[in-house]
């Protein structure tokens, strides 16, 4: 009986933190529904019809397409660019052999270090230097999303890669591969797992970034999505059931990429985390 | 194995890395300290001024404001955040029906752009459209009625809730994630000499927990530095400042106020506020660890 | 043989960068550039623009803009940059430092100055003694953005700031309309009894728009601003004086009496003017450029008042708020293309011109300029309203206060207008640090 009891208890908790903590889409999802008037004037009604047309504004405001394709471009670029270097100096730092240790040590830890440093103080300087090399628009984001997924990228793959065994390194060259094929042919398909991890990771991060690219990008055609939240809310300030809805179109996406991937993507962040 | 580890192999593998990490992290440190030495609106030049900036922030009231706030969000964040999170886990991490289910939807604000997060919670923090303070005054509640955000008081823990809310799913997650690490026959033995759960958690679990623990210190700590967003959303910093934290000060001095070298001075002492931080951290736990081991 | 792909590999690594630093690097040292063209081939004139929604927000210029490009089809097309005045604002000190403004942009008051002493504006005098008539139109107006470096800007318009009022509110309450001769105590008196009568009494937002105190300038001027502000500057005295000691604590009066909305705080001003237009506040502090939606929300109810009269002080009260708006000014990089130069210069001969002016009016915005015989219509209450109020034939300042300080001390003293307002300051504490930002900033 007691256990039964406990059993209830621990049902109702569980209920009551998952409501609590989805209650805010499903309230922003209400308020997508409502006329500005009804949001201003009585806030707890519900909707009174299915009506689109906060849809319709945000739509005709935002260009989606863009949003999207200036996202994808980045991150697609970005990705692609970190997972390759960062492959290849995780693989010296954990399987090359160093005379001097203290060197291989050096780096790992120089290259660790970004992790706890803010993006904020980079801002203005990293600004600074994308003039300096002319880099514009959405290229102007991309180095520094490749740089601020070096530290986390290093530690990752650089724990994994130590955890394949030396043998398989002796196995290949003995069948007569080079450097080359060692790291595309051998060692890269078995480091897949963490590199699952690393895309799922910077892709979440790239895909929500704001303060770089609040900075960065100042024209509205090299938008992001996060921008584009914060240029409809800029656009129309008082347009509140419009703000709601050009959010809730930018969350769904990525709510619904979160239902097909839900494990991969709970995995990936936590495995960054806990070897972190 | 020698002849793979051949020097410019090294190197040439390296370089792209290490180029593009320190262009892109560590000399714009090196450039951000030299700005905070100097007066800068934008354009033309800087001027050198010495400690200046220094001087001024120490004197500042509003630092000490965005100080108090952070450190606010950082203190409710490191108590009741770590210890919600790990208690929800526990729960979380029986053999409940719908389990999955829940986690998942508990989960699901960390994968959202924090510029939303904002948005989403003017809604239901405003001291007059959002729900709040409406369902106070529906049930007659008024006096219960605040200005949750835009007051001169409960802003910085308003936005500490919603960084809760952001990141509670996540931190849950990590949590029993290090929880089934721990080897089920230890558990069994435990209850076998008839543990209460509390002791259970107690003597058990939360030492073999260390490492996840800290894990989640760590990252409480350094996400606490980059709360950024939901403020910009929720108040812009205001009223006059006073729900400003160091890194929306600092970016609204730089970028809104032209005041390049005092913002970047900002930024500087946020940045080695968090790395002080992180750091006696680091030693406390290790410090402790090494006196587990000693017993 | 067996390095020999890694070498190619590496080379190609090598090659890409330096081609994409090439390529970008070209792209990134501005100035020299191609002036760019439309499909038309018509050459492309970038307005970078203080709003994010020119269509809805800055109508009259998007009007001008589109008149101007329907009659140059073919060969000039302005295009807007627009940006909310915050984002705006960094956008363009940023874009200064990159090499990449827009040929012609708005620019923040108290900035101005400041571009121009960093040499990235186009001087215009030339422009002006070519077009005398706009010279003389302008009838002054362009005084203000002068410096050693020359002409560097121009008015975007002719600013009128005052407090528009809601008279239906104001019968409602049973409260008279303020006049000329209202004294401030009168006014505490008017709050209050409108404040009873379950409306905003004045509406204000807070959030990212502290730029928006327009009507508090009025208070500032009667306080004797213009006087006082150059030895202040100069440090012969201090922004703590009892003159605006005096005004600060009038505002600290309008706090007191409750006269704003409760959120003002977590409200922009693009709210408070929503609040304003919905019949929930019976004043809101603008100029002349809210004009239209004041027509359509609230039509021929429409007041407009200059503010109270203050009686402890010497300074006169007798002041008005005509001023030039901030200036647009024409990026240097003009200066080097003459078929951009030429396209600027049409369309700014196109914008100062009797054409535009009575766009301008048709849109209840003043111009900088001043031609005869253009006039409201009947229907442009808020405009006429303002014209009636003009009337009083008052002197108004060279410039508005705020915009005669530089970008620190005035960012510093919103801040402090705020803190005020808001409750978060003493008057005396807020002026301390107007004088701290100003030593600050020096």
């Amino acid at each position: 009986m007691v256990n039964k009891k406990k059993r209830t208890v621990q049902y109702v908790l569980m209920a009551v933190i998952t409501i609590l903590v989805v209650f805010p889409f499903v309230w922003m999802l209400l308020l997508s529904f409502k006329t500005n008037s009804e949001i201003l004037s009585s806030p707890l009604s519900l909707p009174k019809s299915f009506n689109l047309d906060n849809y319709k504004h945000a739509m005709e405001t935002l260009n989606f397409p863009k949003l999207y394709g200036n996202t994808i471009f980045v991150c697609v670029i970005s990705l692609a660019a970190e997972l390759v270097i960062t492959f290849f100096s995780s693989f010296v730092l954990a399987r090359m052999e160093f005379k001097n240790e203290k060197i291989r040590k050096m780096l790992y830890g120089f290259l660790i270090m970004g992790l706890s440093i803010s993006p904020f103080i980079l801002l203005f300087p990293v600004y600074k230097i994308n003039v300096f090399f002319g880099l514009r628009g959405k290229l102007a984001l991309i180095f520094p999303y490749i740089a601020t997924s070096i530290s986390f990228n290093t530690l990752l793959l650089v724990g994994y890669l130590k955890s394949l065994p030396t043998e398989i390194d002796e196995a290949a060259v003995i069948d007569g591969c080079n450097i080359w094929d060692l790291m595309i042919r051998v060692i890269l398909p078995m480091t897949k797992p963490v590199i699952a991890t690393v895309v799922i990771f910077n892709v979440l991060y790239i895909w929500n970034e704001f303060p770089f690219a609040s900075v960065m990008l100042r024209d509205v055609s090299d938008y992001t999505l996060s921008m584009g939240a914060s240029f409809f809310k800029g656009t129309y300030t008082v347009d509140y059931g419009g703000i709601v809805a050009s959010s809730v179109m930018i969350i769904i996406p990525e709510l619904i990429f979160y239902g097909i991937f839900q494990k991969n993507i709970v995995e990936g962040m936590t495995a960054g985390a806990v070897k972190g | 194995m020698h002849w793979l580890s051949k020097k410019k192999y090294k190197i040439g593998l390296m370089i792209p890395t290490l180029l593009v990490y320190s262009v892109f992290i560590m000399l714009p440190i090196v450039i951000a300290v030299r700005y905070s030495f100097t007066k800068y609106s934008g354009i033309g030049q800087a001027r050198f001024t010495g400690l200046k900036n220094y001087v001024r922030l120490f004197q500042d009231k509003i630092f000490w404001i965005s100080l108090k706030n952070t450190m606010v969000m950082f203190v409710l964040a490191f108590v009741l955040l770590l210890t919600l999170s790990f208690l929800i886990a526990l729960l979380l991490n029986k053999r409940l029906k719908a389990v999955d289910f829940s986690k998942a939807l508990i989960f699901s604000p960390a994968i959202i752009a924090p510029i939303i997060v904002g948005i989403i919670w003017v809604y239901i923090l405003d001291p007059n459209i959002g729900i709040i303070n409406n369902i106070l005054d529906a049930i007659g509640a008024e006096g219960l009625k605040a200005k949750w955000i835009g007051g001169d008081k409960l802003s910085p823990y308003s936005i500490a809730v919603i960084y809760f809310w952001q990141q509670l799913g996540y931190l849950v997650t990590i949590f029993i994630a290090g929880l089934k690490m721990i080897p089920g026959d230890v558990l069994e033995a435990v209850k076998i000499d008839g543990a209460s759960a509390v002791q259970e958690v107690r003597y058990v679990i939360i030492p073999m927990m260390r490492t996840t623990i800290s894990t989640v210190a760590v990252l409480i700590i350094t996400g606490v530095f980059k709360i950024f967003e939901i403020v910009q959303q929720t108040t812009g910093g205001g009223p006059n400042h006073l729900s400003e934290t160091l890194v929306t000060y600092s970016y609204s001095m730089t970028f809104s106020s032209s005041d390049y070298g005092y913002g970047m001075s900002l930024a500087t002492v946020t940045f080695l506020l968090s790395l002080l931080i992180t750091a006696v951290y680091t030693v406390l736990t290790k410090e402790r660890e090494g006196e587990s081991y000693g017993k | 043989m067996r390095n020999k792909k890694l070498k190619m590999f590496l080379s190609a690594v090598m090659v890409s960068a330096m081609t994409l630093g090439m390529l970008t690097g070209c792209s990134g040292d501005g100035g020299a550039k191609e002036a760019e063209k439309d499909d038309s081939g018509a050459t492309v004139i970038k307005f970078g623009i203080h709003v994010a929604n020119p269509a809805e927000q800055e109508a009259v210029t998007n009007n001008i803009v589109e008149a101007f490009n329907k009659a140059n089809e073919g060969k000039y097309k302005v295009e807007f940059e627009a940006a909310d005045t915050e984002t705006h604002s960094k956008n363009m000190k940023l874009k200064a430092e990159d090499g990449s403004l827009p040929q012609i942009f708005w620019i923040e008051g108290s900035e101005a100055s400041e571009y121009s002493e960093a040499g990235v504006l186009m001087d215009l005098t030339d422009f002006l003694t070519e077009n005398a008539d706009i010279k003389e139109a302008l009838g002054g107006m362009e005084a203000a953005f002068k410096d050693d470096n020359g002409q560097f800007g121009l008015p975007y318009q002719c600013n009128v700031q005052g407090i528009f009022y809601n008279k239906e509110i104001f019968d409602n309450a049973k409260v008279e309309y303020p006049t000329d001769d209202t004294t401030y105590e009168e006014f505490v008196e008017m709050i209050k009894k409108l404040k009873d009568s379950g409306v905003t009494p004045l509406s204000i937002g807070s959030k990212n728009s502290a730029f928006a105190m327009w009507e508090f300038n009025e208070f500032l001027a009667r306080y004797g601003w213009e006087g006082n502000i150059d030895n202040i500057i100069s440090g012969k005295d201090k922004f703590n004086n009892k003159e605006l000691l005096a005004c600060f604590e009038k505002l600290e009066g309008l706090k007191d009496a409750a006269a704003f909305p409760e959120n003002m705080a977590t409200i922009e001003y693009f709210d408070a003017k929503q609040l304003f237009n919905e019949g929930k506040a019976a004043m809101f502090g603008t100029g002349q450029w809210d004009c239209a939606e004041f027509d359509k929300n609230i039509g021929d109810k429409i007041g407009f008042w200059w503010g109270p009269k203050f009686t402890d002080t010497q300074s006169s009260q007798e002041i008005v708020m005509k001023v030039p708006s901030a200036p647009i000014g024409v990026s240097a990089a003009v200066a080097d293309d003459e078929k951009l130069k030429e396209g600027v210069y049409e369309f700014l001969k196109f914008y100062y011109g009797e054409d535009a002016a009575k766009l301008s009016y048709e849109g209840s915005i003043f111009p900088a300029t001043s031609y005869e015989g253009i006039a409201a219509s009947d229907s442009q209450y808020s405009m006429n309203t303002m014209i009636e109020a003009l009337g009083n034939g008052w002197a108004s300042p060279q410039a508005a206060p705020d915009l005669t300080v530089s970008s620190a001390v005035q960012e510093s003293l919103y801040d402090a207008i705020f803190g005020v307002l808001q409750g978060t300051y003493k008057p005396a504490e807020a002026l301390d640090k107007i004088d701290a930002a100003l030593a600050n900033s020096q």
